[in-house]
């Protein structure tokens, strides 16, 4: 049937927890790709055919024309499909930025494509630049904050770090006092932990 | 245009609908699985899914008839008792795809089925979301089409959050794209 693999590639993706990433379905995509190429094939061979038999293209309604439309509306429907693959990674791909940083962590690297790749460092970098404008970072206080230092518990060895006004020494297990601007990157990582205060 | 990203508008497009063509198309042997030759003649029923047959419908190539899933029967059992009809082995899109297959098919009674079956299963979604506890409800939860399931995983995730609330505790989490850490000692 038309169209089929195109839909399986998005049942794979909505298959997914929300904000969930899964590897770039190469293989699959390239498929759907040379299938709208042979929809398009089909689809000139059988203009060429209306033409040839001297017929009017525009107002033809044989079997011909409604071959070619089916041909038509299945290179459309595949083209969707793609379309919405593509969109919905980038979306995800995109809301990275706000919840682990400038740099994409090693799991999720694996699973991009290079160009999404790219457009997540030229996310970053227009959203930096807009930022430095604005000298005002947009990606702290993602949680309307309570009070403007949270006690922490460090969950892996970072070492010493020079912070905004404080130098400690994050060493694992330790448990430090800090502004919620620093540590909010920290626990997104997932490096460490909000302690109930 | 609005919704053509949208995954579940694309996935619920799938759905197969039985038509009858009302001409013949050269070069699309795929469709039937009966035809002979490479094309499909007319007065052939074929099952198509929806985006084709909408499309064709709008230019008078088909002839959609309902499917099974606004059947008599589906009708009868959701009169009888609607919250515990399984719509889902039906119609996993069920709402949606009523909604688009109404005016194809020019029968007016199915809008107000669909509001009918809606609102008979909306109370219980909504009760078992905010009270039961997840093992209870598992087996319920296959019962529902997609959009139920939606409806159900917001009431819970609003219950989650508001009992967070009350309780206070951390707010900061890391991110879930994230894989769990292992303990590394």
């Amino acid at each position: 049937m038309y169209g089929r693999r195109a839909s399986q590639l998005l049942k794979d993706f909505s298959a997914n927890e929300p904000g969930q990433i899964s590897a770039f379905d190469t293989e699959n995509f390239d498929q759907v790709i040379k299938e709208c190429d042979a929809h398009h094939l089909e689809l000139q061979a059988l203009m060429r055919k209306i033409q040839e038999e001297g017929l009017d293209i525009q107002t033809t309604r044989n079997a011909d024309h409604y071959g070619a439309v089916i041909h038509h509306l299945a290179l459309i429907r595949n083209k969707r499909c793609l379309m919405a693959y593509v969109y919905n990674r980038a979306e995800i791909i995109q809301s990275l930025r706000w919840k682990v940083g400038p740099v994409l962590p090693q799991e999720v690297q694996e699973k991009v494509s290079y160009s999404e790749e790219e457009y997540f460092k030229n996310h970053s970098a227009a959203l930096e630049s807009y930022m430095s404008e604005a000298e005002l970072d947009l990606t702290v206080d993602m949680v309307p904050p309570k009070d403007p230092y949270i006690k922490v518990r460090v969950l892996d060895d970072i070492g010493d770090v020079f912070l905004s006004d404080q130098s400690p020494n994050l060493a694992r297990h330790s448990i430090h006092f800090l502004r919620r601007t620093d540590a909010e990157q920290f626990i997104s990582q997932g490096l460490m932990e909000e302690l109930p205060s | 245009m609005a919704r053509y990203f949208d995954i579940d508008d694309i996935i619920m497009e799938d759905e197969l609908i039985s038509v009858v063509y009302q001409v013949g198309a050269n070069g699309v042997g795929l469709l039937d699985p009966g035809a002979e030759r490479n094309c499909v003649e007319q007065g052939a029923k074929v099952e198509l899914p929806f985006w084709l047959a909408h499309e064709l419908h709008m230019r008078q190539a088909v002839v959609v008839s309902a499917p099974p899933c606004f059947n008599q029967k589906t009708r009868k059992e959701i009169q009888a008792d609607a919250a515990f009809v399984d719509l889902r082995s039906r119609c996993p899109y069920f709402y949606e795809f009523g909604c688009k297959v109404a005016p194809l098919i020019g029968d007016r009674t199915i809008g107000s089925f669909l509001l009918y079956a809606f609102t008979g299963r909306y109370k219980e979604v909504l009760s078992k979301a905010h009270s039961s506890a997840f093992i209870t409800t598992s087996k319920y939860l296959t019962l529902l089409t997609k959009e139920e399931t939606q409806l159900y995983e917001a009431a819970r995730s609003s219950m989650t959050a508001f009992k967070k609330w009350r309780v206070g505790g951390p707010r900061f989490e890391r991110a879930s794209i994230l894989r769990k850490r292992k303990p590394t000692d």
